[in-house]
């Protein structure tokens, strides 16, 4: 898999998507004063000292790189919630609901915020645990596609950075299969031309995409 | 029966462990504190029952656990007996340790004061009770009978029997005038050797008549009092064995824990349970309340609470009978009492041969000693730093006095004289109760916040600003006086403690930030009197102190101004140049109402701006009290109700938030500030009532409302809007005036411009509220409340909008009134336009500002895009856009002609306003000849209703393609003919300020 997200064909580097989340909202607590911002995402604030404001995440990083706020661990950060998804992701085969980008969120909040979070070296490992466990599942569930011959794969509360690393080796695999299975068609089918398979091609690409793989 | 939750504080740690542990709680005979203790803490806890917000007193003697607790009838001498084999004697409420009455061998478990408080009967898992008398400490005999370790004792009201009860379920009858057992009853109680949190108890019944003591069959069975015979018993829902009991004072009533963690309340005549509480953990201790009706409950983690209204509401209160009962009975025990306690002590000491040579002497010592204890004590009680206020320690002194002369024998005189709610202690907005080890807020504002923590007998107090970008940066500072009070605002900071004893004299000190001046930090020593309350404002420092004197002190610690205040201090708060003290007018209502009064002082003029009586909830106290960020003067009480002072009605209190409408009970609020329309506080779980330092506390915003009652209409919200609005219209008004006549120069200068556009946009979005509400009446059926509220309209535009709307919810009836009512508003316009070129004619102020009132009633400007668009008539869908169109148009014209007309001259109005007749009557009949038009081919017009009501529908309705030109000519004109209002408005609000202006200027000229 490691190999999958290194190839080239991967669609978004680490810091791409990084990027992408930093649009995420987050609630600070400001320790300044200042009228609304408007921005063409929209209307943060007012800041009011110790009242906590929700503004996206580069927002809160940069404000809290100079030191003019603290942020709020989000609710599903906690102690508490992050047990309670390890446990739960362990039991079942499903993955557990998360913030689509709880990855790059984490990692940019023990980054730069990491007095703001308590029990920090907790929760960070608790997350950790978590994303090897759904990365395991992400490995079990791939030999799936070896097993039987599938066109598609619902995963569902699967999140950006997963998506993002087994997307280049799924799309290719299920392609692949799909090939082979298309090719015994059209030795079945015949001589009819190499339209017929492309457009028969573009459906199943059409379902992965809506199943959270595009 | 419902099972409701309660809220139980935390009060004693229970090890790392988390085991349970027996607790015990008490109160004292005034109900001022409730005294707590844990088998697995050292420490007894003195709570302040009053006002929970003052940290509570530590006595921390016991090297283990403390596991009895027992206050002297008349709440001066608290006993406690602890695993470490001790029994300890404190002085209360003070908690001064007094001595080691009496040691065992093994653990205490039970002890009991007799009713005169000269008999201390202590035992535990050693196999006799001793007797010991309090004054000296002498051993006056030891009974030796039970078996198993003895867990309860109890004497009886009468003094005449001792009744004890061990683990293992055995009760004892004692006569304690000869010491011998009179009744054995075996295993009547369950048997509970093995379990430490569950103890069996029993208890006389307040008349002596009855003792109660758990059965065997999870019930309560009450014996006799003379010849122990069972004589009934109260069974009920509790399914497991009792573990303990109380009697309410009166005796109607008993409380009792069962192991099944619920509390059951008795009505002991009745033989019935009347009403129950389940809990989380056990219960291992209960106490009624002296007076009024509240039980104060303790679990086995250490988890305190009171049930306040334990007795269901129409059943007599629990202490109803009490005075009576008690002033009879009192006077019977007393008389009883003075001629037997010296037979008593002396037979007592006769029995015991070995120290009765000694005891005498001894005794004498002891009451020396007392004496000089109590001379202490008076001043110790001055200095308390809790809640008691300063008339009550002064009244302590007499008693005390007496207490020398005759012993022990005032003790239940004190409590009748006692009884009654109590007036609630000095406080500082802000400030958290102290905590052993923990940081607590001096004073936390909208500002920043000054914590302090102790630490080996000195403080550590830092200061922090909110707004760490403005607020200057201060050291941290270490505090050697124990500052207890402390107020911060832009400029510095005041801190002030109470007096401890006389070395430690009560101090003021005073920090500012900020200036050029080395050494500019001040302070001030008071001798014989100390500060209760400080408060901060622009260039001032206030302290009040318990002699009710106010005095106030320059930023640099010039002594200013000293004055005399009318009674004891509750609290002070500053803002710029305003200082606001609120004191007691009167001992509290006996219906438990604080009797308060407000001052506000402008220190900078010399003038007492305000001053009134402060309104708070029966049963609360007051908990915070300042200003809100416009500087209106608001108030916060313990049953969650803010108030905000308007000078509406000659000054009255608005109560703009109430917690219980709020309807979350596991929140408690702890208030930092408020804005217009916002309340900031900071939310923290119940039970606990105060934030904790860290991690910083954040702020929380609440929307302020009326606590409405419900209304038939079901528009909740919407009517608190429009009350909302109206009070801000009015705020805004007002604030207006003052503004400008602030503003000595440019009345029409660009400034008011902005104030007129807040107060228009105030108007606009209250009409805009008055048409929902108009649309909720209107589908509730409440027709006339509709009327009423279209004539509370401002806007000309927002009339026409509620005639459409009652048009489109075909009510024909109500669209003729509102027709009706909005000729009349034009007519009443009509006439003021012309009645205005006189007045602006002849330069008589006073005649404006005698108009300027009615005008500005009517006149506005008239815009109201929105409630247009909100109540669209469902009816004529198409015209809606086109009338958005105009709607849009509108405004823009009108705000072009308000701008215009504010910078007009008087003359420039004129003639508009004399054209304005004239073109109404054009336009009226435009209208009418529209309305003809129009009338066979519109649909809607089911009514018959002739005349007006089409007129209106066609003056709003344009989409006649022929009218359309027409209507919008008409619709221009209606600007025009409304228009003038506009600047009368304008110039009847500068007039009046004008008025204004020259008053000042007078009273400037004067002074």
């Amino acid at each position: 898999m490691a190999g999958a997200s290194g190839s080239n064909a991967s669609a978004f580097s680490a810091a791409e998507l990084e990027f992408l989340a930093e649009d995420e909202m987050v609630e600070i607590v400001p320790n300044f004063r200042m009228e609304p911002l408007n921005f063409i995402s929209g209307d943060f604030g007012p800041f009011i000292p110790q009242m906590p404001t929700e503004v996206p995440l580069w927002l809160a990083v940069s404000l809290r790189k100079r030191g003019k706020c603290t942020i709020r661990t989000p609710e599903w950060m906690s102690v508490e919630k992050l047990t309670q998804v390890l446990e739960a992701e362990r039991d079942s085969e499903k993955f557990q609901p998360l913030p689509f980008h709880y990855v790059e969120i984490s990692r940019l909040l023990f980054d730069h915020a990491r007095e703001d979070i308590p029990d920090i070296y907790m929760v960070r490992s608790l997350i950790e645990d978590i994303k090897d466990v759904r990365f395991h599942k992400i490995g079990t569930g791939l030999e799936i596609i070896s097993k039987e011959r599938t066109y598609a794969l619902r995963l569902k509360n699967l999140s950006a950075m997963e998506a993002n690393i087994v997307r280049p080796f799924v799309t290719k695999a299920l392609e692949t299969f799909h090939k082979l299975s298309s090719s015994e068609m059209i030795q079945e089918t015949d001589h009819i031309s190499n339209r017929q398979p492309q457009a028969t091609n573009r459906g199943p690409r059409g379902d992965i995409s809506s199943d959270h793989l595009g | 029966m419902k099972i409701r939750t309660m809220k139980l504080r935390e009060a004693h740690k229970n090890g790392e462990n988390e085991e349970s542990s027996f607790c015990s709680v008490l109160w004292d005979s005034t109900a001022d504190h409730i005294v707590t203790a844990s088998s697995a803490d050292n420490s007894i806890c003195i709570h302040d029952a009053v006002s929970p917000s003052n940290p509570p007193k530590f006595l921390n003697n016991h090297r283990e656990g403390v596991t009895v607790l027992a206050l002297s009838p008349n709440s001066t001498c608290l006993a406690s007996g602890s695993i470490d084999h001790s029994v300890k004697l404190y002085k209360f409420p003070g908690g001064d340790f007094e001595t080691n009455i009496t040691r065992f061998t093994l653990p205490i478990r039970a002890l009991a004061f007799n009713k005169s408080g000269t008999i201390l009967a202590a035992a535990g898992d050693d196999e006799g009770i001793k007797l010991v008398n309090t004054i000296d400490g002498t051993i006056a005999r030891v009974l030796k009978g039970h078996k198993g370790s003895i867990t309860s004792i109890a004497f009886d009201p009468k003094n005449e029997y001792l009744a004890s009860l061990d683990s293992i379920g055995t009760v004892i009858y004692w006569e304690l005038q000869s010491g011998c057992t009179l009744h054995v009853l075996k295993a009547i109680a369950p048997n509970n050797a093995s379990d430490v949190s569950a103890m069996n108890i029993l208890a006389w019944s307040p008349d002596g008549e009855m003792l109660a003591v758990p059965g065997l069959k999870n019930d309560v069975v009450m014996y006799d009092r003379d010849t122990a015979e069972r004589l009934f018993s109260l069974r009920g829902d509790h399914l497991k064995p009792i573990c303990f009991l109380s009697w309410s004072p009166n005796g109607k009533y008993l409380a009792t824990s069962g192991l099944d963690q619920q509390i059951l309340i008795w009505d002991v005549d009745k033989k019935q349970d009347i009403d129950r509480q389940k809990f989380s953990e056990l219960i291992s201790c209960m106490a009624w309340k002296p007076h009024g009706n509240a039980l104060a409950v303790i679990d086995v983690m250490g988890k305190y609470g009171v049930w306040e209204s334990a007795v269901p509401s129409p059943l007599k209160s629990p202490t109803e009978d009490i005075p009576e009962l008690h002033s009879k009975n009192g006077n019977g025990f007393l008389l009883l009492e003075e001629e037997e306690d010296p037979s008593a002590s002396g037979s007592l000491s006769d029995l015991n041969e070995d120290s009765f040579g000694e005891s005498l002497p001894k005794c004498r010592k002891r009451l020396r000693e007392q004496g000089k204890d109590n001379d202490e004590w008076k001043e110790d009680s001055d200095d308390e730093l809790d809640s008691i206020p300063k008339f009550e320690s002064r009244k302590k002194p007499h008693h005390s006095k007496k207490d020398n002369l005759d012993n022990v024998k005032s003790g239940s005189r004190n409590v009748i004289a006692n009884v009654g709610p109590k007036m609630q202690g000095s406080f500082q907005s802000g400030a958290t109760p102290a905590k052993a080890g923990k940081r607590n807020f001096l004073c936390y504002n909208m500002l920043g916040s000054i914590t302090t923590m102790e630490h080996d007998g000195y403080s550590h107090i830092e200061i922090d600003f909110h707004d760490t970008s403005r607020g200057p940066r201060v050291p941290a500072m270490t505090d050697y006086f124990g500052f207890t009070m402390a107020s911060l605002s832009e400029n510095g900071c005041a801190f002030a403690n109470p007096c401890k004893g006389e070395k430690n004299m009560s101090t003021l000190m005073y920090r500012p930030f900020s200036t050029w001046a080395n050494n500019s930090e001040w302070s001030m020593r008071f001798e014989g009197e100390e500060v209760r309350a400080v408060a901060l404002g622009n260039s001032w420092v206030a302290a009040v102190t318990s002699i009710n004197f106010l005095r106030i002190f320059t930023h640099g610690g010039l002594q200013r101004y000293i004055f005399s205040l009318d009674g004891p201090v509750v609290t002070a708060a500053g803002f710029k140049d305003e200082l606001a003290v609120v004191m007691h007018v009167s001992p509290s209502l006996p219906s438990d109402e604080q009797m308060l009064e407000f001052r506000v002082f402008n220190i900078h003029s010399g003038t007492q701006p305000l001053r009134g009586r402060l309104p708070l909830t029966p049963g609360s106290c007051l908990t915070w009290f300042g200003f809100s960020d416009d500087g209106q003067l608001s108030s916060f009480d313990s049953k969650g109700v803010l108030r905000v002072y308007t000078n509406l009605y000659g000054g009255s209190w608005l109560p703009l938030f109430s917690v219980s409408k709020l309807c979350k009970s596991e929140e408690n609020y702890w208030v930092v500030g408020l804005n217009k329309s916002k309340l900031f506080c900071i939310v923290c779980k119940s039970p606990e009532s105060f934030p904790q330092c860290t991690p910083k506390p954040i702020l929380t915003c609440l929307d302020l409302s009326f606590p409405l009652a419900s209304s038939d209409l079901g528009a909740d919200s919407l009517e608190n809007e429009f009350m909302m609005y109206n009070i801000h219209l009015s705020q805004a008004s007002l604030h207006n005036s003052i503004q400008k006549s602030i503003d000595e120069m440019a009345a029409l200068g660009h400034d008011t411009t902005s104030l007129d556009d807040e107060a228009f946009n105030l108007e606009t979005s209250l009409d805009r509220c008055i048409l929902r509400l108009i649309a909720s009446c209107c589908n509730g059926d409440k027709l006339v409340r509709a009327t009423e509220l279209v004539k509370l309209l401002s806007l000309d535009k927002s009339v026409r909008g509620a005639i459409k709307l009652v048009t489109a919810l075909k009510l024909p009836n109500l669209a003729e009134r509102f027709n009706d009512i909005l000729e009349e508003k034009l007519l009443n316009e009509a006439v003021q336009n012309t009645v205005l070129p006189d007045i602006k004619s002849n330069c008589e102020g006073s005649t404006r500002t005698n108009n300027s009132p009615s005008s500005k009633f009517f006149t506005a400007p008239d815009i109201s895009k929105t409630s247009d668009n909100v109540v669209a008539p469902p009816l004529n869908a198409p015209s809606s856009t086109l009338k958005r169109k105009q709607n849009e148009e509108g405004p823009a014209i009108d705000a072009n002609g308000t701008r215009e007309h504010i910078t007009t001259t008087s003359n420039d109005i004129l003639p508009p306003s004399n054209t304005l007749s004239s073109n109404f009557f054009t336009r009226k009949k435009n209208v009418e000849r529209r309305a003809n038009d129009t009338n066979g081919t519109k649909k809607h017009d089911e009514t018959t209703a002739p005349g007006k009501t089409i007129e209106v529908r066609n003056s709003t309705s344009s989409k006649d393609i022929n009218s359309v030109k027409e209507s919008k000519s008409g619709e221009m004109k209606q600007q025009v003919c409304s228009r003038p209002s506009n600047p009368f408005a304008k110039a009847s609000n500068n007039d009046t300020s004008s008025l204004l202006d020259s008053l000042k200027k007078m009273k400037k000229a004067d002074s």
